[in-house]
Parts: C-alpha cells; sequence; structure tokens
C-alpha cells in the first residue's frame, strides 16, 4: 500500500485553488457564443425587408397574365397616384376589377362597356370608379396644400396590351380629370 | 538546488476541483430573463426564406400626358418647328415633321414609311438615327422635346416603349425627344 500524500500548506492550498477557479471561469466563457446582438441585427433588417418591399413597387406580381416591358429608363419610379392594371384578363383600379378584357383586344373592351359603341374610347364604368377615386383625391389634395385640378395615376400594363386598349384608358382617365400619367416599365436594357 | 513544488494531497485536489466548477444556475435563478433564442432562429429562418424567395425588380416610370385626338401638335408660330410625329403600323414607323410626312431615309419629304422594320423586328436604332437627323436639321428646332407618338390599335405596349426609349436620346446620350404625347390614330 502506497504511502498517504501529505497535505499541502493552506497558502499552496488556496494558491492551487484560485488558479483553478481562474481556469475553469475562462474555460467557461469560451464554451459558447453570444449571438444575441447579431440576431437582434437580423431581426431589424427583416422587418425593414417585409416593410419596404410591401410598400414598393418590387411588390407588383409579374405573372402571364401581367408582364411589364423593359426600358432603358434608369430613373426613380413615381409612387404619386392610382395605380391602373391593364393585365391580359382585366383592368383593375385601386385593387378593384373593373372591367374583363377580351382575347382579342386590338378593338378595345367589349362595345357594352362603353359610352356611345365600339368606336367610343370612354368605359363606363372605369369612369365611375376613376371619378370617385379622383374626388377622394381632390378633397386630401385640398386638405394637404396641393394642386387639387388633376390627379396622377400609374399605368401598369402588360407587355402585349394593343395600342387601342391603353388609349381607352389613358382616355377615360383623361376625361375624369387625370392629368398626368407615369407608366411602369421594368429597368433593364432591351434584347 | 531549486526545491520541488509542494503537492496537494487527493482530498485537496478534489475539494479545489469542486470549488473551482462554476455553479450551473437552475432555470428559476436565471435572473428572470425570456429565452428568447427559439424566437430568434425562427426569424432567422424567416429571413432566410424571405432572401431565398423574393425576386427584387427594378421599375421606371415613363411620365406623359392624357392622349389628344387629330395630332395637330403644336400651335404655328413664326419660328419653324419640327412638330415630330410617330405612327407605328405593323411594317415600321411613319413620321411626320415640318409639316409633312418624312419618306424613307429621312431625307426629305415624300411618301412611304420613313424606318421600316428590319426583319420581323422593329428597327429602334434606325428611328434614333432618323429622328437625331431631323432634330439636327435646323438650329431651331434644338429646344423641341415633344414627340406625339401613336400607333396602329392592335400594336403592343412594349412597342410603344421601345419607341419612346429610341426617341429619347441617342447613343451616346444626346437629349432628343424625352416629352411623350400620345395621339389618337383615326
Amino acid at each position: 500500500m502506497p504511502p498517504r500524500q501529505k497535505a499541502a500548506s493552506m497558502s499552496t492550498y488556496k494558491r492551487m485553488l484560485r488558479k483553478e477557479i481562474r481556469k475553469r471561469a475562462g474555460d467557461h466563457e469560451a464554451n459558447f457564443l453570444n449571438i444575441t446582438a447579431m440576431m437582434d441585427m437580423m431581426t431589424i433588417i427583416l422587418v425593414f425587408l417585409l416593410k419596404s418591399m410591401a410598400a414598393s413597387s418590387a411588390s407588383i406580381p409579374q405573372s402571364a397574365d401581367l408582364t411589364m416591358p423593359k426600358s432603358i429608363l434608369t430613373t426613380e419610379a413615381s409612387q404619386e397616384g392610382v395605380a391602373v392594371l391593364i393585365s391580359k384578363t382585366h383592368i383593375v383600379l385601386d385593387d378593384q376589377a373593373i372591367v374583363d378584357v377580351p382575347q382579342d383586344a386590338s378593338h378595345g373592351v367589349e362595345a357594352k362597356f362603353k359610352r356611345g359603341g365600339p368606336n367610343d374610347l370612354y368605359i363606363t364604368k372605369l369612369g365611375q370608379v376613376a371619378k370617385d377615386w379622383r374626388e377622394r383625391d381632390r378633397q386630401i389634395r385640398l386638405a394637404t396644400g396641393k394642386d387639387p385640378s388633376g390627379s396622377e395615376a400609374i399605368i401598369i400594363a402588360d407587355k402585349d396590351t394593343p395600342y387601342r386598349l391603353l388609349v381607352e384608358v389613358l382616355f377615360t382617365l383623361g376625361q375624369t380629370e387625370f392629368n398626368k400619367y407615369h407608366l411602369m416599365v421594368l429597368q433593364g436594357v432591351k434584347k | 538546488m531549486a526545491a520541488e513544488p509542494e503537492k496537494l494531497s487527493a482530498a485537496q485536489r478534489s475539494k479545489v476541483r469542486k470549488l473551482a466548477t462554476p455553479k450551473e444556475l437552475a432555470p428559476d435563478e436565471e435572473g428572470g430573463e425570456l429565452n428568447i433564442v427559439p424566437f430568434l432562429d425562427i426569424i432567422m429562418n424567416v429571413l432566410m426564406f424571405v432572401l431565398a424567395t423574393v425576386t427584387t425588380t427594378f421599375t421606371a416610370t415613363i411620365d406623359t400626358l392624357p392622349p389628344k385626338a387629330g395630332g395637330h401638335g403644336p400651335k404655328p408660330t413664326d419660328a419653324p418647328t419640327l412638330g415630330l410625329t410617330i405612327l407605328i403600323v405593323p411594317e415600321g414607323f411613319s413620321m411626320k415633321a415640318k409639316g409633312g410626312n418624312v419618306g424613307p431615309g429621312c431625307d426629305s419629304i415624300g411618301g412611304g414609311l420613313a424606318v421600316a422594320k428590319a426583319g420581323a423586328d422593329y428597327d429602334y436604332p434606325a428611328v434614333t438615327r432618323c429622328v437625331a437627323k431631323l432634330k439636327g436639321s435646323n438650329d431651331a428646332f434644338a429646344d423641341e422635346t415633344n414627340v406625339t407618338i401613336s400607333a396602329n390599335p392592335n400594336i403592343p405596349y412594349s412597342t410603344v416603349i421601345g419607341t419612346i426609349d429610341a426617341v429619347r436620346k441617342t447613343e451616346d446620350g444626346k437629349e432628343l425627344f424625352p416629352d411623350v404625347n400620345f395621339g389618337l390614330a383615326k
């Protein structure tokens, strides 16, 4: 049987204890990475992205029904005015579907939707809805000190929209005191 | 000769290990803080999902005014005006300027299309060259920036936008006709 080791002095014992505590404390700190700050940052970025994407034109759906044409323009898109969408199937004003677009729209919308027959350019229902929106916008413009004499519209049209249909929409809006249009296009060099 | 360092006994070593081990705090002793790590994990996953799925598109807008019937252009004044009007037809571009129809080659007034299609596609570079030539034909036209664009009823919107781009500026960036009005073809 090996002889029992003699206990060290109290000063040695305390020195060794302090040394061991320091060593363990250091080990403990290196056991994990504090990523809370990075996570906070990520949360802020996420909220910012969701907020900015919801409010920007990037949220405009690009699908087979509505594909905007490309342009060489690189200026920032205007966000002023009511959004008027002309897809392959519908004309939409302020998120409200107004009239259907026929399969062959080279003569515009169907005659029953127009004020004076097939050759007229004025789309009755679109005109009514645009008039309501225009009245609300006029009140807002008066209240905010802007020029109330006319409103603006952002035209988001499919790249295959026939010129006749485009002109019918622009003409109808023009008849309801919309005096400036912003034709929305995708930035990028055309092929 | 240096003295050998004093060694701890087994009991002392055991006691040192025990005292030096950091205490594991019980859940109710952790300072009352919420454990938000699972929440942050979810946020992280959502962020990655959003970034991976969203395709960012950059848009621009072309400002224009309500269409005018007839396409009469500006009122005549003493100074000569170009009064450029472009009509897009299925075969190419017909142009009117200086009160007459621009003939092929954009050199003179005459019948026919100013710029015909190049094969199956519209020849936008030729349109740019043509309107640049028309604008440069007289110094009085240098300040004119308005163009009236009209098209046959079945001409697609992308062709109209292509034409607007073609007359906006020259290839070297010189401004031509950035202010567009739409005309109604009769």
